[in-house]
């Protein structure tokens, strides 16, 4: 009997081997790289706060930078390491390039060991001290965007890589087979510039309905232009109703559903397809969308040529005002207990001199620089008054998940449903619900 | 260390130890996390916090009481009809496959093939048949000369969409169905038909009266198939359409995926994935209890 035990427990003892192996294989790696950042970290954050011109004594030794462009490593960091380390000789610069980068960030953090610069996490701002260094002592050459954002008590945590606008990207060659001559300034005169592209033979505006996540500009974006405010996503927090027709929601909402009645949008909204709407948008066969500077590059990529395409505001009003969201990308962020001023330094040197901008489309974090992507210049020649959006509220988002609320299938019923007014009942109604049963 | 004991023993030793491993790894995986399900269905779990906190049966209150939730159930209904069309096509094609067919290798084949290829795959390549404008389905319509029906928008419309979404899987799993009909009328003794033959019975009624008592209990096996396939179904609404147009493809499987990872409500989602589970219980037993005694 005591061996049939014995063997019975040596085969317990083999499971939970097997297992703490394939647990810990993930693990390994991390702890590793982990240790690479932590190594190098006491020596420099020790020694006093000093300015972060080249050479300094005080920026030296080992920092990683925890990315998630896995498709730069090896090819732009190389250079990118080549130059800081010319700038600062005593620097050894490390990238690390992770996918799914939110949440393994997350449970490294948890961890209590991770790189000196990362991109913040979402995590709400006051935790950020929790993790990471203030911000404010970086001295940049201009003033920047997004300092609001991802500050706490007044201390800024994070620096924003880079800017993007949405607007109407469109083709050139369609606008100019349409007989169109000028882009439009008011609401009025783009239902006009739409009509003349429909009569042309030309979809006007590509929505990409079916897919859903193309209307966010709806959603987010133009109700800040209709609203001259970008905080009416936390604002509906403080009502029962935050949907009604005559506020910027349903007002927003409006102009998508009077193109869908008009048939400037795609000829069946409930089948169409992304990938074939560059193509599309490319060749000329749709003249117009409503998406982000970032489309613009993919739209080159799928055939047009890029003097063919341009970016203008959105007229989401008569008024003749150019206005345009800003929207941040990720927010770079100094690991306290990391290689502090190294790490700012190199903040510091990504923002102005990596060209990192210019790369990947952005409008520059500094506001004095302008962007490289000759369609944000055009779109900057229109003057747009710019809305950078507001830090987010817990609460809006809190109901927003009580209640189930998805509001671009609220936005696609909106627009599809006979009575709109019954669709932002309803959806009022949950709302109202669902603040009532969180008690806020 | 065996050498010691005497048969009897090494026989239990051996007998014991081979079954605890998948004993293990079925409770450990199986059977662990359904119990931690159910455990979660009474919490309000975010997903994230560390805190759950008890709250009873709110969650199956919300279940129950949502027409939002409950109602999505109403659109599973047109996979279980198409399911039952395709059982039965899948008989029609067993029984002709099973006979004396020239090239009949070949056509189980090309029927069975669908089953092999990837569900995310299939919907994919659907998305590119129904399509509007420039799918293949709407092109085919028109060279026919139905220029009408050439305009539908097949998962545009809310009548539509389940039975053009169910179709999908009618293709893919029917050659799958069908070779499970194969089997089972294969091991039908060919002396049966050939008696009936002397007896003067036409084809119909060696159907009805040979095979079908026959491949009784595989029709229950694959009706069981069918009523879990059709309440569970998620992948092709998932990426065909999401739910849409306005919710009308959404199915109960798709609508606790949104609730948990979209919403972060792991209790109510967790509270809708037992009730799927008591539900398919329910609906089998129904189904048991309708077939019980037939065909033994």
């Amino acid at each position: 009997m005591k061996k049939t035990i014995s063997a019975l427990i040596s085969v317990f003892v083999m499971l939970t081997i097997l297992s703490a192996c394939s647990g810990g294989g993930g693990s390994e790696t991390n702890s590793n790289a982990n240790n690479n950042g932590a190594t190098a970290a006491p020596t420099a954050s020790e020694e006093s706060a000093a300015p972060e011109d080249g050479g300094d004594s005080a920026i030296k030794g080992e920092v990683v930078y925890l990315t998630n462009r896995t498709d730069m490593i090896d090819k732009e960091y190389v250079d990118y390491e080549k130059r800081f380390e010319a700038k600062y000789p005593g620097v050894d610069l490390k990238f690390e390039a992770i996918t799914d980068y939110d949440k393994t960030l997350k449970v490294r953090m948890a961890s209590g060991q991770f790189p000196d610069v990362v991109l913040l996490p979402t995590i709400p701002n006051n935790e950020l001290p929790d993790y990471f260094a203030p911000l404010d002592d970086i001295e940049f050459s201009g003033d920047i965007y997004f300092k609001e954002l991802k500050a706490h008590e007044g201390k800024m945590y994070g620096v924003s890589s880079g800017g993007s606008s949405v607007g109407i990207v469109y083709n050139k060659k369609a606008f100019e087979k349409a007989g169109i001559t000028a882009v439009p300034k008011t609401y009025n005169e783009f239902l006009a510039v739409a009509q003349k592209l429909k009569d042309a033979g030309i979809v006007p505006l590509a929505s990409n309905f079916k897919d859903k996540w193309p209307l966010d500009a709806w959603l987010y974006d133009v109700p800040t232009l209709v609203g001259e405010a970008s905080d009416h996503q936390n604002k509906r927090a403080d009502t029962d109703a935050p949907y009604a027709m005559d506020n910027v929601y349903g007002k927003s909402w409006s102009m998508l559903r009077e193109m869908y009645e008009k048939g400037y949008l795609e000829k069946d909204v409930n089948s169409t397809n992304w990938e074939q709407s560059k193509k599309d948008v490319a060749s000329g066969k749709f003249g117009m969308y409503l998406l982000g500077n970032w489309v613009i590059n993919q739209v080159i990529e799928n055939g047009a040529a890029p003097e063919d395409i341009g970016f203008f505001p959105f007229p989401a009003d008569n008024s003749g005002a150019a206005k345009a969201p800003l929207n941040p990308d990720w927010f770079y962020g100094v690991n306290k207990d990391g290689n502090v001023e190294a790490a700012k330094a190199f903040v510091k040197w990504m923002i102005e001199e990596s060209g990192f901008d210019e790369f990947a489309g952005f409008i520059p974090t500094l506001k004095d620089k302008q962007p490289a992507l000759p369609q944000l210049v055009e779109f900057n020649s229109y003057n747009p008054t710019y809305f950078e959006p507001a830090p987010p509220v817990d609460a809006a988002t809190q109901i927003q998940n009580k209640a189930q609320l998805d509001q671009g299938a609220v936005l696609q019923e909106f627009v599809l449903s006979k009575d709109p007014q019954k669709v932002l009942d309803k959806v009022n109604a949950s709302w109202a619900k669902a603040k009532k049963d969180l008690g806020l | 260390m065996l050498s010691g004991m005497s048969i009897q023993k090494q026989r239990k030793l051996i007998i014991f130890s081979f079954i605890t491993v998948p004993l293990l790894l079925l409770l450990t995986f199986a059977y662990y996390p359904a119990l931690e399900l159910v455990r979660l269905s009474f919490t309000d779990w975010d997903g994230i916090s560390a805190d759950k906190t008890y709250i009873g049966w709110a969650n199956y209150k919300e279940v129950f009481s949502n027409p939002e939730i409950f109602g999505v159930f109403r659109n599973n209904v047109a996979y279980f009809v198409v399911g039952i069309v395709q059982n039965i096509a899948a008989i029609y094609f067993a029984v002709v496959l099973n006979g004396k067919l020239k090239g009949k290798n070949l056509f189980r084949l090309l029927l069975f093939l669908p089953y092999i290829l990837n569900g995310v795959a299939v919907a994919f390549l659907f998305g590119y048949v129904y399509d509007t404008t420039n799918g293949s389905l709407n092109l085919l319509l028109g060279q026919l000369g139905f220029d009408q029906l050439a305009e539908t928008s097949w998962l545009g419309q809310s009548q539509l969409v389940d039975y053009s979404l169910a179709s999908i899987s009618f293709w893919r799993f029917m050659g799958f169905n069908m070779v499970i009909y194969l089997a089972a009328l294969q091991s039908i003794p060919s002396d049966l038909y050939e008696a009936a033959s002397i007896d003067g019975a036409n084809g119909w009624q060696k159907f009805i009266y040979i095979t079908l008592p026959n491949i009784y209990k595989i029709i229950e096996l694959n009706l069981f198939l069918t009523v879990t396939g059709a309440l569970e179904v998620f992948d092709l609404p998932f990426v065909l359409t999401k739910g849409g147009p306005a919710g009308a493809s959404e199915t109960f499987v798709l609508k606790i995926v949104e609730t948990a990872f979209q919403f972060n409500n792991y209790g109510l989602a967790s509270a809708m994935s037992v009730v799927l589970l008591l539900f398919v219980i329910i609906v089998l037993s129904i189904q048991r209890y309708l077939l019980k005694g037939k065909g033994e």
